[in-house]
């Protein structure tokens, strides 16, 4: 078996007095790409924000390569290497794409690297290149999110986690972003892929969990899940779709 | 003077006060973009240190503006100070009326504190060049106020280089954007807060030395002064340091028309309801960025 | 686990001993009614005129008026005003000038409908000024819109030549002062008012708008929450309470005028009896407002000179060391254990 490089166990996470997760359990390994897919509301963002750090667990704990995360502040948690792309992007609107990237490299850890990283990225990503000097605010929509993925990597990522990156684009967009994910990951990156949309993110991924109102209702290979009757009259929809 | 030059010397009364404004106002921006409140207290801090600058000339002999060299440092450590010592855990919280609290309470604190310690009464630095004047072609211009606006002026400029070329000023650029985002670059948030508000404290030194140098002051105008900057601030718009500076500019060409035009009982009043108008219609201001 | 139940276990024990949630809310209005009364017989035990106690005690009711108010506004529905003491202004004013022209021709003295009166006109202000500020502003620079306002009203106010007389005010005939005891009972039925305003507002559908309203705002809105019209609401709200306490006060200090209803006290005290108290909640401002009312008359009483620099002090070292107020300390030192 593969590293477990995230596990999180028996997490329970609370916006003040209500709460959001229960009890939820994933592992993601080294070099996967592990999708969660679920419905608006069913707590996928609350799982990434509490990995991150921006949240606390009441309860359970969170092991990176088997040390824990907990009290750690959640820009020590970026140093250790798990960088969270966020839902909408939250990019730095008024900065420019090259100063968002700089950013992105800020760490400690990622500093030294950033040169590599840059070309990398450029490479990945060439309108980002022709495109360096001007306002993050002023790209396309799939531009932006191009930009904020490219802005995870020069993190230098251990794990990657992507909330929702196809929201809002379109499809031929959609299916860019996602030959996007499956490259990186080829280049060994591990990724968390939180995602509504959830055939492109069954399909790529190797692993997934489904979360349902704040609990994990079913998990296994993407294809199986995939194949899965229920989780097809539930979320994909009742016809056969041959994509 | 003619009218015409009339006219023209209330602009330049109310461009060269306004630049106080302005400096301030910059400072504001700098704590508002990154923790979100309104540092009441920035008016107290620009008084503070027009007496200090009056202590160490009354005192040491110090030319007040020689004097920037000892007073922008301390006033830099003193924000970051301020921040760590009293701000960084408020500042956390999603309820921004305790930071807010907390900065009244300074702002109450340094005010009456130094009433009690130098008096209300209100004091003046007379230097050998106080009253100095230049006159181009029938203008008035003390030579303090002329450099106290190249001061304002530097600061922006220092403010602006620091913000846009270094790695801390992009990151504050950031964080008063998107404070979590910024978390998630691996970016202390309270670091970053530091460094806005040392800025902030910064630029309000050289707003107190540059004030003492050309204008009387006591302890209780502080106050004043801070509303002042706020309306300067909205005037000029957030998140851009000259926009702040021409802001005050505005502000302060507004406050001096409006004096000697209607009356200085209106002059507030048409202040006030500018900056109301401002808010209601055109938030980001003049210069500003969304909101 | 078992630690956990251990610690719970007095607590327990107690539930126990009250069978069903209905028998423990009924001990819950019990309490509360006893409480009410105790405030109420209070005139008849003590000579409330002579008694600083009755004082405090009509002082906290203010207080607590003003602070639900600001609950409303800032704890429930999320939003800084920092113009709640233009509303505690307008609400002495249309009090006064009502009174001083006669306008109601109903006689002096608490007379309910000058009371509403002076809680509408700063209704009328919230909402004329609500609507544009909140649709445009976000958060934090809807706060700088509310300050805006109050400079420019207080300013107004200043100049508003024969009408509002000015910096001098508004001087009532204080003749008609017979007792304090007309004040004591009308400041409690305010203060039962305003804890009821708020304590049927979160039960309410329009509490638990504000709530998703506050906890986000976007996602409110999608699903088709009409954003701007609860806003505006809970503005009006925290107006009118601001509005009715003002005029409880402009009928105790016979003379209006802007330094004395507009101060810029009018505006924190309410913060920081909420801050104190803890925010959101209904019993947070009352606590707050107790404490804060003790503050004052002994402040005043013990430290009239130096009040003002420790007043500073005091709020910083409490914001700075007890951010969460006093229902706070509680959490606190239970998560110690």
């Amino acid at each position: 078996m593969a590293n477990q490089l995230l596990e999180v166990k028996g997490i329970d996470v609370f916006y003040g007095d209500g709460q959001a997760l229960w009890d939820v359990s994933i592992t993601v390994e080294e070099g996967a790409i592990v999708a969660l897919v679920g419905a608006n509301g069913a707590g996928k963002t609350t799982l990434l924000k509490t990995i991150s750090g921006l949240i606390h667990a009441r309860k359970g704990e969170i092991l990176l390569s088997g040390k824990s995360l907990s009290n750690l502040k959640p820009q020590e948690i970026v140093d250790r290497g798990i960088i969270h792309v966020p839902e909408g992007r939250r990019l730095f609107s008024n900065l420019t794409v090259l100063e968002n990237l700089k950013l992105g490299a800020y760490v400690p850890r990622a500093r030294p690297f950033f040169a590599e990283s840059l070309e990398r990225v450029f490479s990945l990503f060439p309108a980002l290149k022709t495109r360096k000097d001007q306002k993050a605010g002023s790209l396309s929509g799939g531009e932006q999110q191009m930009l904020a993925i490219a802005r995870g990597i020069m993190a230098q990522p251990k794990l990657l986690m992507l909330d929702e990156p196809s929201l809002g684009l379109s499809p031929i967009l959609v299916k860019t972003i996602f030959e996007l994910i499956s490259a990186l990951n080829e280049q060994k990156a591990t990724i968390l892929l939180v995602e509504q949309n959830i055939t492109q993110a069954l399909k790529i991924a190797h692993r997934a969990y489904v979360l349902k109102t704040g609990e994990i209702v079913m998990s296994g290979r993407g294809d199986e899940l995939l194949a899965n009757e229920e989780i097809r009259k539930a979320y994909i929809g009742e016809r056969v779709s041959k994509r | 003077m003619s009218e015409f030059e009339i006219i023209f010397q209330v602009l330049i009364n109310g461009i060269l006060f306004g630049t106080m404004y302005g400096i301030a106002a910059i400072g504001l921006s700098l704590i508002f973009g990154t923790m979100r409140i309104i540092f009441f207290a920035q008016g107290a801090i620009i008084i503070f240190f027009a007496y200090i600058c009056y202590w160490l000339f009354t005192l040491l002999g110090i030319d007040p503006y020689l004097s920037l060299i000892l007073v922008i440092p301390a006033a830099l450590l003193l924000g970051a100070g301020f921040y760590y010592g009293l701000f960084k855990e408020a500042a956390a919280l999603e309820q921004k009326e305790v930071s807010l609290l907390i900065a009244i309470g300074l702002l109450w604190l340094m005010e009456n504190a130094m009433m009690v310690a130098w008096t209300p009464n209100p004091r003046t630095i007379v230097t050998a060049y106080t009253s100095w004047v230049l006159r181009p072609g029938g203008l008035v211009i003390p030579f303090t106020r002329l450099m106290a606006l190249l001061i304002a002026l530097l600061s922006a400029v220092g403010v602006f280089v620091f913000l846009k070329r270094t790695r801390i000023g992009t990151a504050v650029r950031a964080a008063s954007e998107d404070m979590e985002s910024t978390t998630l670059m691996g970016i202390n948030p309270n670091w970053v807060n530091a460094v806005a508000f040392a800025l902030g404290i910064g630029l309000a030194g050289t707003a107190g030395v540059a004030f003492a140098t050309v204008y009387s002051f006591d302890p209780m105008y502080g106050f004043t002064f801070v509303i002042m900057s706020v309306i300067a601030l909205a005037f000029g718009g957030f998140g851009n340091v000259f926009g702040a500076l021409l802001g005050g500019i505005i502000l302060g060409v507004l406050q001096s028309g409006a004096s000697f035009f209607v009356s200085a009982g209106w002059a507030d009043a048409i202040c006030f309801g500018t900056f109301l108008l401002v808010l209601m219609f055109r938030p980001q201001g003049l210069f500003g960025k969304k909101v | 686990m078992k630690e956990e139940r251990l610690a719970k276990y007095p607590f327990n024990l107690l539930k126990s001993l009250i069978p069903t949630k209905i028998t423990r809310n009924l001990i819950y209005i019990i309490i509360v009614v006893l409480i009410i009364v105790a405030f109420a017989t209070v005139p008849f035990f003590i000579d409330v005129d002579t008694s600083y106690f009755a004082y405090y005690l009509f002082l906290c009711f203010l207080y607590i008026v003003i602070a639900q108010g600001w609950n409303v506004v800032a704890g429930y529905a999320g939003q800084i005003s920092l113009c709640q003491n233009t509303f505690f202004g307008l609400g002495a004013y249309t009090t006064g000038l009502i009174w001083l022209h006669d306008i109601t021709k109903t006689g002096y003295y608490f007379d309910p409908v000058v009371m509403v009166l002076s809680g509408l006109v700063p209704v009328i202000l919230a909402i004329i000024i609500g609507i544009p500020l909140l649709s445009r502003l976000r958060g934090d620079y809807f706060a700088i819109g509310t300050l805006g306002v109050q400079f420019t009203i207080t300013v107004l106010f200043l100049r508003g030549g024969a009408f509002t007389r000015g910096a001098d005010g508004l001087h009532l005939p204080s003749v008609v002062f017979e007792s304090m005891t007309p004040y004591y009972w009308t400041g409690l039925l305010l203060a039962l008012f305003a804890v009821a305003v708020v304590y049927f507002l979160t039960r309410s559908r329009i509490g638990l708008a504000l709530r998703a309203i506050r906890e986000d705002e976007t996602a409110s809105a999608s699903r088709g929450v009409h954003v701007l019209k609860y806003k505006v609401f809970a503005f009006a709200v925290g107006a009118f309470l601001a509005g009715i306490a003002g005029s409880l006060f402009a009928y105790y200090l016979f003379h209006i005028n802007p330094d004395s209803v507009m101060n810029l006290n009018w505006l924190f005290f309410p913060i920081l009896m909420c801050v104190l108290g803890g925010n959101g909640t209904i019993i947070g401002p009352i606590i707050g407002a107790f404490f804060l009312a003790a503050l004052s008359s002994f402040g005043s009483v013990y430290f009239p000179q130096t009040h003002p620099i420790f007043s500073g002090l005091l709020v910083i070292l409490v914001m700075r060391f007890m951010p969460t107020g006093i229902i706070g300390l509680k959490d606190r030192i239970l998560s110690r254990r």
